[in-house]
């Protein structure tokens, strides 16, 4: 189908201000998935619950305020809140005309924290502004989504040439490499996962997935054999294989997910009761409220607590789906399908080391992990699908 | 919309996800319904910390209420095991604690690997820390997680070393045991009564622990209480001991063997008069060990019970290193120098002659003198056997059998026309053998002397309240099959029961053996008419906390307050466990013989015969405490006269109720029974008779860790009591 042919049929306003537009079904405004927002609001309160609940045995033990960093995470949303609406409101075709600038800047970003940024648990992966730091490899995900998309929706039609796939991937791998350096191979993923889907939405042929997917493999196996401060990602690996190992190199690994598993599991059908939690309360659970946020859901609110958590990343893939399967046009569509695999795999992908099905990484739980880098990058993916939306008709 | 084929596209993706997001549902579901169970007992395990409350062991009194075993409290630094797990953790909190417990980070790794403190439990560091110390830990609970103050009581022992074999002490729970105390809800670690009535009172003194429950964060970090239930204090018990009269026996005892160790044997001689050069040098009494009981002979009471080589009990609550120990508590295979062994209850004694009391009743019971106790034997030195034809005693076989050899003479002492009362007052084995014999061939070879003596508790264990007591012996077939089958004597001895062991049983020797409680009963039995009583060495278990009088004495005036609710169980009423028939003249004979050997007069044939006590008992307050007794030489080894070993058993005929009291002393390797055992069991009446001023019972000194003795010496401060006259015959 040709695009520009709807374009010119049904020609867009970019504002609905003026001119008595307004009110009309092709206004923005009134375009607005209503329910990807509401779901996306429900999850971040309990979000903000949630990292409460997993820092306050911890604030209390060090005699610190317990609003400390429900009031940061609270701040974040505010700044992801603008954020998600100045995206909304400049729409995706703004960007994809700013996506070549984002991308150097973000690969600059990308340079300077490996030089720069400040080092936690061995790897450089933010930059720190005293209480906040920056992520630049959270900012790299929707950035690499909308230029790859962008670029994907410029290819023959209904297929992906060998020409364009190339250049993907010369997109894709500067900064991923960037991003494997520093080390954060989690991040590394995501965005890989956005690249696959839009590549595999674009028609392109299986193989081509099957190669970058086996590059990406390949680096990451190859960079931790070699780089020693890699190895502690592949021992994540080696402990997901055997989580029941009594290694004392994989101690900390195991006991972690182990912790976690026993959180959930022992919350039970309804949970253990609101700031009950004993091991959250007990901090068995390192990096619980970053990292396995969903423990913490688990222990406290039970199978009915963790159903609703996942339900409404249910309702939110499936408004993102849908707004794909509505896109008006191939950057659309390529660009919402892309938010969403990369949505579904970092969903999977936390929750599932928090249950045992998948390796530890340090991706955040969208939403409701602490932090604010990934709550702005996961705006802006919704900001993205948001004016997909708003700008379908 | 997008075209088909990206569509198509779109909607497998978005299968895919179903299929992601389906996995982490059932996932889910399989931890919080089908593990949840499970999880939550392991995490109620990590997440709590029990730590047990041990309760106070109940004390131990002595019949005057002295506190013989008492409880001092101390506190245990402990550490949770999970905060030392990581050894880099470990290391820097044995650094950090190393200086508040003043033990060396050397120390304290080698109690993390110390195998005896179990993987389960907290880690205890160091026992018996100040209470300024136990503050300090508290107070930085954050500089030091995991580490919890624990109320330990530790056993003391006031009197050391008085009492301790029947006291006992504390140790490990043995491994062969572990099961058994695991079975009825110990802790490994515990430590229980490793002998005596610590021993075999050990449920009963030990109370029920309790615990408390904290939950505790991951770093082992005390959160909140959950649960404290408080233990319950054991109960206490009373011995029938006293302690002033147990001093006095391990101090008579002890000082009797000391003199007996300064005594010559004697030169054996050959046949030619010459000295046997075999043995050229005279020999001293080795004197390695012994024992002396007194029990209440009406109700089983024990009063004192000595066993000699001693022991401080406090050794082993001391903390000495393991090879202090061994130095102090050395293990050899010789059994003269078992200190561990309470030889009252444990001892496989050979009796001797002190035994024939029970051979007399056996025959005046049986009905095998003709004319009872008025029967007369003519004693000309030795006895031949009846029941075996001349023709084999001339092949080999051993036929006659001689009297011991009076020193008078040189030769077999004859003692002429003898009765149960006199052959009993000078010891005539001539007279034993003769009934020996026939209360087998004129039977039918039946064992009627075995059932016999049986009665009176020989052969089977008295089941007195102590570990470790030995059955004894009585032999007969299948015991000398038993013995044969373990290689003790020959396959051919083994394979019959002769009268040749029957003749060596009625005089006490052979494969006859028992242990003083169970000679020192019998005895009993004789002495109160024929019941015989299980003797005990505690006298009642009491509700726990008892309250004192003053420090070290208990208040048990109410044990005199029939049906006192503060008594659980006593034990000085029971009723008898067996009676024999003492009716008509078996009894009497054998009492007024055993008066002859405390009184005279002996025999007199050819020249005046004293019996085996005369001269000993002389000065005895007779008048004061009426007593009878029997004298006992066991032969020993190669039937040396350093090897024979002295035994005397006695009862009371006093009609007072304190006096009831009958006694055996067995001294190993020490002479005759009239030289040292008898000069024992005289100090034991004359002492309870109120005619020797005892040593003050005082706390014992702190117990000198340098020393390499199990027990310091005692002896008596006046030993007059122990001087014996001569005696003319070895019995």
């Amino acid at each position: 189908m040709d695009f520009s042919v709807v374009n010119r049929v049904l020609p867009r306003k970019p504002s609905s201000n003026s001119l008595g537009l307004r009110g009309s079904y092709a206004d923005p405004i009134r375009n607005i998935d209503w329910i990807l927002l509401s779901a996306v609001i429900a999850q971040v309160i309990i979000g903000l619950f949630t990292v409460f609940s997993a820092t306050r045995q911890r604030l209390l033990d060090q005699n610190m305020d317990v609003f400390v960093y429900v009031q940061r995470q609270v701040f974040f949303v505010i700044i992801a809140a603008a954020v998600m609406a100045v995206v909304m409101s400049l729409g995706h075709d703004w960007l994809r005309a700013q996506s070549g600038f984002l991308y150097g800047g973000v690969l600059l970003l990308l340079i300077m924290v490996l030089g720069a940024g400040a080092v936690t648990g061995g790897a450089r992966l933010a930059f720190d502004f005293g209480p906040f730091s920056v992520q630049p490899a959270e900012l790299a995900k929707p950035v690499l989504l909308i230029l790859v998309s962008s670029y994907l929706s410029e290819s023959v039609p209904d297929k992906i040439d060998w020409h364009h796939f190339v250049m993907t991937l010369y997109i894709v791998l500067i900064p991923c490499g960037l991003i494997l350096m520093q080390p954060d191979l989690g991040s590394a993923s995501v965005i890989l996962a956005g690249v696959a889907g839009v590549l595999y939405i674009g028609n392109a042929r299986r193989r081509y997935l099957a190669l970058i997917g086996g590059m990406f493999v390949a680096t990451a196996l190859g960079l931790m054999v070699a780089v020693p401060s890699l190895r502690y990602q592949g021992d994540r690996f080696v402990a997901w294989f055997l989580q029941n190992s009594n290694n004392k190199n994989l101690e900390k690994i195991v006991l972690q997910v182990r912790y976690a598993k026993r959180a959930v599991s022992t919350g039970g059908f309804f949970g253990k009761g609101y700031l009950h939690g004993p091991l959250t309360n007990g901090k068995y659970v390192p990096v619980q409220f970053t990292d396995f946020p969903f423990s913490a859901i688990g222990e406290q609110f039970g199978m009915i607590g963790g159903a609703v958590v996942l339900g409404i990343f249910g309702v939110i893939l499936w408004r993102i789906w849908r707004t794909a399967q509505m896109a008006r046009d191939r950057f659309s569509f390529f660009l919402a399908s892309g938010a969403f695999t990369m949505v579904v795999w970092q969903v999977f992908q936390n929750i599932g080391m928090t249950l045992g099905v998948t390796p530890v990484s340090g991706l955040p739980l969208p939403f409701i992990s602490y932090g604010g880098s990934h709550l702005i990058s996961s705006a802006i993916l919704i900001g993205l699908v948001q004016s997909i939306h708003m700008r379908r008709l | 919309m997008p075209p088909n084929n990206q569509s198509r596209r779109l909607l497998s993706l978005g299968i895919v996800a179903l299929v992601l997001m389906g996995t982490l549902t059932a996932r889910m579901w399989f931890l919080q319904a089908v593990k949840a169970e499970t999880n939550e007992q392991i995490v109620l395990s990590v997440r709590t910390r029990t730590i047990r409350l041990y309760p106070e062991r109940g004390r131990i009194f002595d019949v005057k209420g002295r506190v013989v075993a008492d409880n001092k409290r101390v506190l245990t630094a402990t550490i949770d095991r999970q905060v030392i797990r990581d050894p880099e953790d470990r290391l820097l909190m044995f650094q950090r604690l190393s200086g508040p417990l003043q033990i060396s980070v050397e120390g304290l790794f080698k109690r993390y690997e110390d195998k005896r403190f179990g993987p389960l439990e907290a880690l205890p560091l160091k026992e018996d820390i100040s209470e300024e110390t136990a503050q300090f830990l508290v107070e930085r609970s954050e500089d030091y997680p995991g580490i919890y103050i624990r109320e330990d009581w530790k056993r003391n022992y006031p009197f050391g070393a008085i009492g301790s074999h029947v006291i006992g002490y504390m140790g490990a729970i043995l491994e062969k045991n572990l099961a058994y105390y695991r079975s009825i809800g110990y802790d490994p670690n515990e430590r229980v009564g490793g002998y005596g009535v610590e021993q075999s009172y050990e449920t009963i003194l030990r109370g029920t622990p309790g615990y408390v429950r904290y939950e505790v964060n991951a770093q082992g970090k005390l959160l909140r209480l959950e649960e404290r239930v408080e233990p319950i204090v054991g109960n206490d018990i009373v011995l029938s001991v006293d302690m002033e009269m147990q001093q006095f026996a391990e101090q008579a005892l002890e000082t009797q063997l000391a003199m007996r160790r300064r005594v010559e044997a004697g030169i054996i001689k050959l046949e030619d008069g010459t000295p046997d050069p075999a043995h050229p040098e005279p020999m001293y009494y080795k004197a390695p060990a012994g024992s002396v009981v007194m029990v209440n002979q009406d109700n089983g009471q024990v009063l004192a019970m000595a066993s000699y080589p001693r022991f401080d009990s406090r050794w082993f609550t001391a903390g000495v290193s393991t090879e202090k120990f061994a130095q102090v508590f050395p293990k050899s295979d010789d059994p003269d120098l078992s200190i561990l062994v309470n030889r009252a209850v444990s001892g496989r004694y050979n009796l001797g002659s002190s035994f024939k009391p029970f051979v007399a009743y056996a025959a005046l019971d049986a009905g095998q003198l003709p004319g009872g106790a008025e029967y007369k034997y003519q004693d000309l030195g030795s006895y031949k056997l009846e029941s075996i034809p001349n023709g084999r005693c001339q092949d080999g076989v051993k036929c006659v059998f001689r009297n011991a050899i009076c020193a008078s003479t040189g030769s077999p002492c004859q003692y002429g026309p003898v009765n149960v009362e006199s052959a009993l007052a000078v010891s005539s084995d001539a007279f034993f053998y003769k009934i020996g014999e026939q209360i087998l061939t004129e039977r039918g070879y039946q064992p009627i002397l075995e059932n016999e003596v049986r009665k009176f508790g020989f052969g089977s264990p008295t089941n007195i309240d102590l570990p470790y007591e030995y059955a004894g012996t009585i032999p007969n077939k299948a015991l000398k099959k038993r013995m044969a089958d373990i290689g003790a004597i020959s396959k051919e001895s083994g394979k019959a029961y002769y009268v040749g062991d029957q003749i060596l049983f009625s005089i006490g020797q052979g494969l006859l053996s028992a242990t003083p409680i169970q000679v020192a009963s019998a005895y009993g039995v004789l002495g109160n008419g024929g019941n015989v009583m299980q003797p005990h060495v505690v006298k009642a278990v009491l509700a726990p906390g008892t309250p004192d009088i003053k420090p070290g004495v208990a208040d048990i005036s109410f044990m005199n307050i029939p049906g006192s609710s503060q008594v659980v169980e006593r034990f000085d009423d029971e009723a008898p466990t067996n009676t024999l028939d003492m009716t008509g003249d078996r009894r009497d004979p054998i009492v007024r013989g055993l008066q002859r050997v405390i009184r005279g007069p002996g025999v007199n044939f050819g020249s005046y015969h004293k019996t085996t006590g005369e001269l000993l008992f002389r000065g005895y307050p007779y008048a004061e405490l009426p007593i009878a007794g029997k004298t006992g030489t066991a032969q020993g080894l190669g039937n040396l006269p350093w090897n024979d070993s002295s035994a005397f058993g006695a009862f009371s005929l006093s009609p007072r109720s304190e006096y009831k009291y009958s006694a055996f002393a067995y001294l190993e390797k020490s002479g005759y029974g009239s030289q040292a055992a008898a000069p024992v069991v005289k100090c034991m009446y004359v002492a309870l008779a109120g005619k020797y001023r005892f040593d003050p019972i005082n706390a014992a000194d702190p117990l000198n860790t340098n020393s390499s003795l199990a027990a310091q010496p005692t002896y008596l401060r006046n030993p007059s009591c122990l001087v014996s006259g001569r005696s003319e015959s070895r019995d």
